[in-house]
């Protein structure tokens, strides 16, 4: 069971791990400013993924905190980012 | 009572994993600005969050902070969501409808006729 567990946590990984790299290649090469924005906001939530299962590879819970902080700070950056875009000014 | 929380950590990570790679395929071959985003918020939801749940179990000691990841996807997910469709809705980007939309108010007017 420990072992099923174990290839299906580094697969997910490596899925995950792929799927950024598709979204950044999406990012470069989008249709408009709202596709790329959809873009940077789907790495940025795979990479919480990718955190979240690094924190259950390793049992340790730091990697817990790290995802707290980043989606904080992702939620911020990307209403800053709308905001900018619609009316070329963050305030 | 390990064999069982074992079991639901694999189902959820098996199900987060499957909601991720379907958000992306959809977030790849979907027409439209809106339903893209559609596609990608099921990303942040159910991958993330059953992910999470998966952390929870397995990891001893990280209830709290598996709560509050959660709470927040929760609150930042829709938010963002609806940010951005406004965004794109006042630039005027398009919605794509396609050619079946209106097929049953085309049956119903050749009825009536």
């Amino acid at each position: 069971m420990d072992q099923i567990l174990r290839i299906s946590y580094f697969a997910s990984l490596g899925i995950h791990i792929l799927m950024i790299a598709v979204a950044v290649w999406r990012t470069w090469r989008g249709d408009n400013a709202i596709d790329r924005l959809i873009a940077v906001e789907l790495t940025s939530t795979l990479l919480l993924a990718v955190l979240v299962i690094l924190a259950i590879i390793e049992r340790n819970n730091i990697y817990m905190d790290v995802a707290l902080g980043s989606a904080a700070v992702i939620f911020i950056g990307t209403i800053a980012l709308t905001r900018y875009i619609r009316n070329e000014d963050i305030f | 009572m390990q064999i069982i929380s074992q079991w639901i950590s694999l189902l959820a990570i098996l199900t987060a994993t499957f909601f991720s790679i379907s958000g992306v395929i959809g977030f790849l071959r979907l027409p439209d600005v809106y339903t893209r985003l559609h596609a990608t918020g099921k990303v942040g939801i159910f991958g993330v969050i059953l992910l999470t749940v998966a952390a929870i179990l397995q990891i001893p000691g990280s209830v709290g902070k598996g709560l509050l990841l959660i709470i927040i996807l929760f609150i930042s997910g829709p938010a963002v969501a609806q940010a951005i469709a406004n965004t794109a809705y006042q630039m005027g980007i398009p919605a794509v409808v396609s050619e079946h939309a209106d097929s049953h108010q085309i049956n119903h007017q050749g009825l009536e006729d």
